[in-house]
């Protein structure tokens, strides 16, 4: 599906470029469209490969790790998170290429879970200020959803709902049975029509092992095609190692990378964008160390790596005695957030959705291995029931926890630089969260009729670890990803989240790394020769959208 | 619950037999009222109902359209063009009813509009198949999962009756004469040719052909479609082999109507009333299916949009009014 | 197909499993599962070129064993052997499973990450057939591979249920057992259910592009594929891998976190 048809601008290594974005995933992949198309000399460097969707993907579960980040990080805590294929990208595209495209905004009351619940932390902007990039990017995207979504801030979508498969009927009559609010066929950043070239969606289950067809949205195929029209470049399968600081100025100069042969690099910027995600970011920050930051670059407030997030995404799985075929339709296709906001009458704070999960059998496999401990004879059997079963996610909040963090570990990985060591424990409120939301899921699927049902704990996603703020001393970048410490240092991507709601976070990626672009692009030159911080709202740039974005679809009711 | 004069203890007297009003209506209304119409027919004059039919069948059709479309979620601005007509359409046949003038004008440039439209849909349609992974290598999958493709071409078929009723006389004789005047004129000038032009077979109700070939041609749109579609539901239940056994019963009678008068008169009228009754039926059980989707009437948008579409069968029972109508039609000479 | 299997074990009748109803031994099946006569192979010109490569390479190619050396490899062909038993499928009709967990300890190819506790993949591997042997001979005096079959079940049960017979208890305060069960059968399942002969087992579609579903309710059957056709079975006598009974809760102490991204 994705071809680029023009050659590519190619910047020199001597040349001083504007701006310089590690990683070339969601948040990236808006930056580099936006900030060429405004005519800044940007490059992204990305660690993975630039796909070429139709020779290097396959429709195929093991024939897809290739999209994860596999490289060795250790995993600890009393709740290890498990990494790789779970959450984490590599390659252009980054997680959009892997993720299954639920695309639900956060809550207003997400922005300020402190001030609502006395825990967590307040976001250093409003939903309102982020409100206008929610609907940019679902046009861009673009999201395909109910003519009327209830929860939140209620809105509609421009595309229409998907048909169902079984797990998404699943979940439509158990929510409907219990009288639970469902939206059905989306939010989800898939093509319910064709747009353009791209075609609709064939509902073949694959989401996650990269869509073939075109028609999920990722940066690859919404945004990069744009940015490099506009001149943007993209070193593939360069691993950015250093950022370079310069103590008499206090600003950094460039980065050093390794391209696949091995050799090193050494690119000059203005400035520098690490769009990296929740552990690689706050990896190449504390591997960054130096003089003047000795405990990492921008890490004066001992904050790069902490607060790290993921939800608590434990599976619910359900057999029925009528055949479901599971794999069939995209897993993300229904959903309820009936739960998502904080409720008195429960002993904790925050609340959690319900998800639709289509597990391809190899998923299933591992999941009825941990949720019902089969192997042998029983794990064949059970196999053999596969288009029995239905499967629902909780998509829990779990709080920001200064304990949950990314530190460097003593291992090194193939270049040589010492990997990620992440640390993950649940506490009080996450735990009866997590309890509560479980028994949830589990009625919801007995109303939907199973005769059985098993679940097994997973988390899903993972935000924060270089959280914003207004307070330099607990935050480690402003409302507008720049770094307290370092005036042309920004971070844009998954880990600037303060919290994360209960809402998949991409959309709210993308549309952070949309508002922050507009923000550089308002500054004009005063990043690269300033200290000074202008700290007022850009104006909404519409005309950045990459084109065909506007015009199509449905008007939007609200 | 008892009727109002029992409960106050007066037992109302039952109306004689011969006094029966539902068989004074028939025999002196209804009947000669339909002999009335058979005749208007058969004379070509039913420009009044044959444009409020194509105003109607293109709300069934416009409706149909519109949420087919918000499937496709209009991520083409093409699409919008169908409903837009589909509505002047309904507008125009309304017109058309009541004003001759209308009909003529209106209804006439409206209709060949949408029949431009629809032939164009038709290319859009084929080419939304083609853009599919695979195209038209995976035919099946494609013409199931992609845009109908004779979707738009049954719309075609409204926007044509619409064209006919432009050139038929409207069902009162015309004031002045004005219409019959000109058309001796117009047959006047071709008396010494055969056979007359459409101009003139047209208005005097010979289309009978005419008429049977496009009964042919909407049976097959509307019958692929519940072929493909009841395919895709793997024909769960029996009865949705009823219309794709029926529509190509009523495309064989009304071919046959073409070439003898006796077809005409016996196998298309069987088969078209056949193919109203199955529609009717249709309607019913594509509407319980509506309701019986996970969620039922609780998320109503969805279950129109993604079950079965309740307005098919109405157009499936349309192509049988078609029928029956090319049977009431006299033939071109 | 798998250079590896032992002859000599084919066909014993008690390791097959058995007609409930008459207790007699299912003869061995080219296919078994509930849909009998579903190919996904044979829908291979429906796929993408690259899928098609893939996968037929898959089927094709079994990787040459060179992590293990041929005692480990031996060993570990009888813990799959336990951990996805194939004595009901034929002879040439099983599905590979040590060359693949080979070609992925050679290739070094990780998930992604390594738990704290865990050493790196290859290690855990050889500590565990160590772990497996001296339990082996504590509480049997032989070692595994001498074991009668249920023994070896059972020993390799006491494993999954986290409570290890006597003999490693050394090798598991470096090594949780709980996680070291958890590498074992996932990498077998990946091995088993990544095979097209297994998704013809189960009912599972196999790769869909550019040729996806048109019947995406009701779990109906593509035009394609097969209607379930179910039939009774009980596992083999000797074996203990499938208890009877709806309660086979995982140990909650130590849930094992699937590794697959669903959402």
């Amino acid at each position: 599906m994705q071809t680029i048809e023009f050659p590519m601008r190619r910047y020199s290594e001597s040349e001083e470029i504007d701006y310089l974005i590690v990683g070339v995933g969601s948040a990236g992949g808006v930056l580099l469209q936006r900030l060429a198309r405004a005519g800044f000399k940007v490059v992204g460097i990305e660690a993975g490969p630039f796909w070429d969707t139709e020779r290097d993907w396959v429709s195929d579960e093991v024939g897809s790790h290739q999209l994860y980040w596999e490289d060795l990080r250790i995993t600890g805590g009393k709740n290890p998170l498990t990494l790789g294929a779970n959450n984490c990208g590599k390659g252009v595209g980054g997680g959009s290429v892997h993720w299954a495209a639920f695309t639900p905004r956060f809550h207003p009351s997400d922005f300020e879970v402190y001030t609502r619940d006395g825990v967590g932390a307040d976001w250093p902007i409003s939903y309102w200020e982020l409100k206008p990039y929610y609907e940019l990017l679902e046009l861009e995207m673009p999201v395909a959803g109910p003519p009327w979504y209830p929860w939140g801030d209620p809105h509609s979508y421009a595309f229409g709902p998907h048909p169902m498969g079984g797990v998404g009927n699943t979940l439509v009559r158990g929510c409907t049975n219990l009288g639970i609010g469902v939206s059905v066929g989306g939010p989800v950043a898939i093509l319910s029509g064709s747009r353009g070239k791209r075609p609709h969606c064939i509902y073949r289950g694959y989401c996650i092992q990269g869509c073939k067809v075109g028609a999920k949205a990722s940066t690859l195929i919404t945004h990069v095609p744009d940015a490099l029209a506009k001149g943007a470049e993209i070193r593939d399968r360069s691993m950015v190692s250093h950022i370079y600081h310069d103590r008499k100025t206090n600003r950094v100069t460039g980065v050093s990378y390794l391209d696949q042969d091995g050799t090193e690099h050494f690119q000059k910027a203005k400035a520098i964008i690490v769009s990296g995600y929740a552990i690689e970011t706050p990896r190449l920050l504390l591997n960054s160390a130096c003089d003047g930051h000795e405990n990492g670059l921008a890490n004066s407030s001992d904050t790069v790596g902490r607060y790290l997030m993921a939800q608590a995404g434990n599976v619910i799985l359900g057999r029925f005695d009528e055949p479901v075929r599971m794999y069939k339709a995209p897993p993300a296709h229904a959903l309820t957030e009936e739960f998502y906001e904080t409720d008195p009458n429960r002993d904790f704070a925050r609340g959690f959705a319900i998800q639709t999960v289509g597990p391809l059998p190899i998923a299933f496999a591992t999941q009825m291995m941990a949720a019902r401990g089969c192997w042998g004879w029983g794990l064949r059997r059970i196999m053999m029931d596969y288009n029995h079963w239905s499967a629902f996610g909780l998509l829990g909040e779990i709080l920001p926890w200064p304990g949950n963090r990314v530190t460097l570990a003593e291992e090194t990985d193939q270049f040589g630089l010492r990997v990620a060591h992440v640390n993950f424990d649940l506490y009080d409120n996450d735990k009866k969260l997590i309890e509560f939301g479980k028994e949830k899921v589990e009625q919801v699927m007995r109303a939907a009729g199973a005769t059985e049902i098993v679940q097994e704990a997973r988390y899903a996603h993972l935000v924060g670890a270089a959280r914003m703020g207004k307070d330099p001393a607990t935050s480690v970048v402003d409302g507008f990803g720049r770094t307290h410490d370092i005036a042309n240092l920004f971070v844009c991507d998954g880990s600037i989240l303060p919290t994360q709601g209960s809402a998949n976070p991409g959309l709210t990626i993308q549309a952070l790394a949309a508002r922050t672009a507009d923000y550089l692009i308002s500054q004009g030159t005063k990043i690269f020769n300033s200290d000074k911080r202008d700290m007022t709202s850009p104006p909404v740039r519409r005309e950045l959208s990459p084109p065909g974005t506007h015009g199509t679809g449905v008007p939007r009711l609200r | 619950m008892l009727p109002f004069s029992q409960r106050n203890g007066i037992l109302e007297q039952k109306p004689r037999e011969r006094d029966n009003p539902v068989a004074h209506f028939w025999r002196k209304t209804l009947l000669p009222a339909v002999a009335e119409d058979e005749a208007h027919i058969r004379q070509g004059r039913f420009q009044r109902s044959m444009a409020l039919l194509a105003g109607a069948s293109s709300i069934l059709a416009g409706l149909e359209v519109s949420y087919e479309h918000y499937r496709g979620s209009y991520g083409q601005k093409v699409m919008w063009t169908p409903v837009i007509l589909s509505g002047a359409m309904t507008v125009a046949g309304i017109f058309g009813f009541f004003s001759k003038w209308a009909a003529r004008t209106l209804l006439r440039w409206t209709s060949a509009v949408t029949l431009l439209d629809s032939l164009a849909g038709f290319y859009f349609h084929v080419r939304g198949i083609a853009r599919k992974p695979g195209g038209w290598r995976l035919p099946v999958a494609n013409i199931i999962m992609g845009p109908p493709i004779f979707a738009p071409l049954l719309f075609g078929v409204s926007a044509y009756l619409g064209l006919i009723a432009s050139f038929l006389r409207p069902e009162e004789a015309p004031k002045f004469g004005l219409f019959r005047g000109l058309l001796r004129i117009l047959s006047a000038r071709n008396s010494g040719r055969k056979p007359s032009p459409w101009t003139v077979e047209l208005p005097s109700g010979r289309f009978q052909k005419h008429l049977a070939a496009a009964t042919v041609l909407s049976a097959f749109f509307s019958g692929f479609e519940a072929l493909y579609s009841h395919y895709k539901n793997n024909f769960r239940y029996k009865a949705q082999w009823s219309p794709v056994i029926i529509a190509p019963a009523l495309m064989t009678a009304a071919t046959m109507s073409i070439k003898s008068p006796k077809a005409a008169r016996a196998w298309l009228p069987a088969m078209s009333i056949l193919a109203i009754l199955d529609g009717g039926v249709g309607f019913f059980y594509h509407a319980r299916g509506v309701l019986r989707r996970p969620g039922g009437l609780k998320k109503p948008i969805y279950n129109i949009v993604y079950g079965p579409p309740i307005f098919a069968p109405l157009l499936f029972a349309a192509c049988g009014v078609l029928g029956l109508l090319t049977c009431l039609m006299r033939r071109e000479r | 197909m798998d250079t590896l299997h032992d002859p000599s074990s084919d066909g014993r009748e008690t390791r097959r499993p058995a007609d409930p109803k008459t207790g007699k031994s299912l003869p061995p099946l080219g296919q078994p599962g509930y849909y009998p006569g579903f190919s996904t192979l044979n829908q291979q010109k429906f796929w993408d070129a690259a899928t098609r490569e893939r996968v037929l390479r898959r089927v094709n190619d079994v990787p040459p064993i060179r992590f293990f050396n041929p005692e480990e490899a031996r060993l570990m062909k009888m813990l799959a052997a336990h951990i996805v038993p194939q004595d009901d499928r034929q002879p040439s009709r099983r599905i590979p499973i040590v060359p693949r967990i080979d070609e992925r300890l050679h290739q070094g190819r990780i998930p992604g990450y390594r738990f704290s506790t865990m050493p790196p993949d290859g290690n855990a591997y050889r500590l565990g057939f160590e772990a497996i042997e001296k339990m082996a001979k504590q509480s049997y005096g032989r070692p595994f591979q001498e074991l009668s079959w249920r023994a070896q079940d059972e020993l390799l049960k006491s494993i999954h249920d986290a409570e290890p017979k006597e003999g490693a208890e050394e090798i598991w305060k470096q090594m949780p057992v709980h996680r070291y069960w958890a590498l074992l059968v996932q990498d077998c399942v990946e091995a088993y259910y990544a095979h097209p002969w297994a998704w013809d087992e189960i009912g599972f579609g196999g790769p869909a592009y550019p040729r996806a579903y048109i019947r995406l309710e009701h779990g109906e059957p593509e035009p394609w594929e097969v209607k379930e056709r179910r039939y009774e079975w009980m596992a083999p006598a000797d074996s203990v891998s499938d208890p009877k009974g709806p309660d086979v809760a995982a140990h909650s102490e130590h849930p094992a976190h699937g590794q697959g991204g669903t959402h």
